[in-house]
């Protein structure tokens, strides 16, 4: 089984600064306690994957780094998430700003019903005037590092609803990295994809982890192997085992990580 | 155990099925059928009486039927104009008060209003929605044609007198507190729970995901609801619109109690006027002759509106749900 899996070669820095810094982390839903004591550093310009069986909290702990769980009053985070140096869960942060500075690519592709240029140019037309030349420049930009400009550069008129899922999922991931953000939060982005779309996807993200710092949750473990320096193993909400990804994966220290990794369960 | 002894009795004794009776099948098909076709009969019946009654005044008075303004039953002069006019502009000034309110309720109960705050108010919606129109025509005769009177009627006349185009518009010359305006007023009252409630059933229809994505990248509560979410129910919030427009166009018995059943078109929305409803329910009764027959063929003129109206709105309320 683990013969199978294709590692990636890139060797991990481990001399890069840590980005995000998690603290103590509770999650509730309600009375549920949903994430339990989590401690994890993610480093500058690494993928890490978050990965566990369904229902492990992965996708929960994802959504705390953006605050999008603060549109559900019923659920709160106590501990601590550093972000250059400042908590984001605490009452006082700018969570819109917050949010233009982690960006998220969600489980499925959500292009907004509007045409494909305003949806690129939506998330800078929030926070930045820019003349149109230069918004011009950063919507080619992004379409083009999200490997989508020569598909789109002649209907950029057109609805983005009108373009096919995998493409529709390149244009959120377009969206998203317009807006320059330093953290990129990805939700399991491929799996509503077949797998040409997915590969696109993946290539792409090897080459978005050279400017942003990328947290990826997925139930693909081949995936998690291929793309990621850093591995988390979640279950019942705890965080099992935390390493490089290919101590994860070829000499696991815990039972549980490797019978996961394996296959044996989840 | 009782599925035990089935499968141990089920390989000796040949299975027995009886077969359907083929007479109740065919009777029963064709009652089901009967039923359907009576409302295309009912609907066929009634278009043609309409039309079979007010022929007469459209061939008396021709296209002038529409377009006069006269409507004398000494002389037997009738035109639909006046009621015509009135029955839109009462319908326009129910969607322009309306509509917002409407979209405000709809934004406020999916997307902001704290859980213990929308279940009553939904619920209120719906009631209001139940509430019969003539309830809404005697409040608005008691209650609100006074109230109305007093505190907008005659300040704004006094403001407004001797302005240009705002004066003449907004000019009450007896201010009874009956008029277009107060008309458009509680048919808006009517209309807002029918577009309030399917607004917020399209936008809680909204996958949360689309949602989440919007604000995901640091949009406000406004930008998201002004940029994604009302564009995403679009079409279908303009086909709510047109329900409650078709409601509107053809209310009765409370815009009869407020509208102040002028004959006369005035240039003021302050002043009484008619709608076409309102003109029926109040000669209907004593109406003989070519007077009956004009009333009819009003009758077919709001017919054709209202049908329009729903047409269209049923064909966009359609078009969103297949995707």
């Amino acid at each position: 089984m683990l013969s199978t899996l294709e590692l990636s070669p890139q060797a991990l820095d481990a001399e890069a600064p840590v980005r995000i810094a998690v603290k103590n982390l509770d999650f509730y839903y309600g009375e549920h306690k949903a994430l339990k004591n989590i401690n994890l550093d993610f480093r500058d310009r690494h993928v890490t994957a978050l990965i566990g069986p369904s229902g492990c909290g992965k996708s929960t702990l994802l959504r705390i780094f953006n605050r999008i769980y603060s549109l559900y009053p019923e659920q709160r985070a106590t501990g601590e998430i550093l972000l250059d140096g400042r908590n984001v869960i605490s009452n006082d942060i700018d969570v819109n700003e917050l949010r233009s500075r982690v960006g998220m690519v969600f489980q499925k592709p959500t292009p907004f019903p509007m045409s494909i240029y305003d949806n690129v140019a939506f998330g800078i037309r929030l926070y930045e005037k820019p003349p149109k030349s230069e918004l011009d420049d950063r919507v080619e930009g992004a379409l083009r590092r999200s490997a989508l400009w020569d598909e789109v550069k002649d209907k950029l008129k057109t609805s983005g609803m009108g373009l096919s899922g995998g493409q529709q999922q390149r244009l959120c991931i377009a969206r998203t990295i317009a807006q320059k953000p330093e953290v990129i939060l990805f939700d399991e982005p491929t799996s509503a994809l077949d797998p040409i779309s997915t590969g696109k996807i993946e290539d792409l993200l090897e080459q978005l982890k050279t400017d942003f710092t990328i947290v990826i949750v997925t139930h693909n473990m081949q995936q998690a192997a291929r793309i990621s320096q850093y591995t988390a193993f979640m279950y019942l909400g705890e965080v099992i085992e935390f390493d490089a990804t290919n101590t994860i994966f070829m000499n696991p220290h815990k039972k549980q990580t490797q019978d996961y990794v394996t296959g044996r369960f989840g | 155990m009782a599925a035990v002894t089935d499968q141990m009795a089920a390989p000796g004794a040949p299975a027995i099925r009886r077969t359907p009776k083929g007479t109740f099948d065919i009777v029963f098909r064709n009652a089901s059928r009967a039923a359907a076709l009576f409302v295309l009969v009912l609907l066929a019946g009634i278009i043609a009486s309409m039309i079979i009654g007010g022929w007469p005044a459209f061939r008396e008075f021709g296209l002038g039927f529409i377009t006069s303004s006269v409507w004398d039953t000494q002389n037997e002069q009738y035109g639909a104009w006046p009621a015509i006019v009135g029955t839109l502009s009462t319908a326009l000034i129910a969607l322009v008060l309306g509509v917002p309110l409407s979209l405000g309720i709809a934004v406020y109960l999916t997307q902001l209003a704290p859980p213990w705050f929308k279940r009553p108010v939904s619920t209120t919606i719906e009631l209001l929605a139940a509430v019969p129109s003539i309830i809404y025509g005697m409040w608005g005769l008691f209650v609100f044609v006074p109230l109305f009177a007093a505190y907008v009627q005659i300040p704004v006349s006094n403001i407004v007198e001797g302005i240009p185009l705002v004066g003449t518009v907004l000019y009450s010359r007896s201010p009874s507190g009956l008029g277009i305006l107060t008309a458009g007023i509680i048919l808006a009252f009517m209309i807002i729970p029918f577009i309030a409630s399917i607004t917020r059933d399209m936008l809680e229809q909204i996958p949360s995901v689309l949602r989440e994505s919007a604000y995901g990248i640091g949009a406000t509560t406004w930008e998201v609801v002004r940029h994604v979410l009302v564009p995403q129910a679009g079409v279908s919030i303009i086909g709510a619109i047109m329900l409650g427009l078709g409601r509107a166009l053809g209310e009765t018995m409370a815009v009869t109690f407020v509208v102040g059943n002028a004959n006369r078109l005035s240039a003021s929305i302050m002043d009484p006027g008619s709608t076409i409803a309102s003109r029926i329910a109040n000669e209907f009764n004593e109406a003989m002759g070519l007077q009956l027959n004009a009333l009819i063929a009003l009758g077919c003129i709001l017919f054709f509106v209202t049908f329009v109206v729903l047409v269209i709105a049923r064909i966009l309320v359609a078009r969103v749900k297949s995707f």
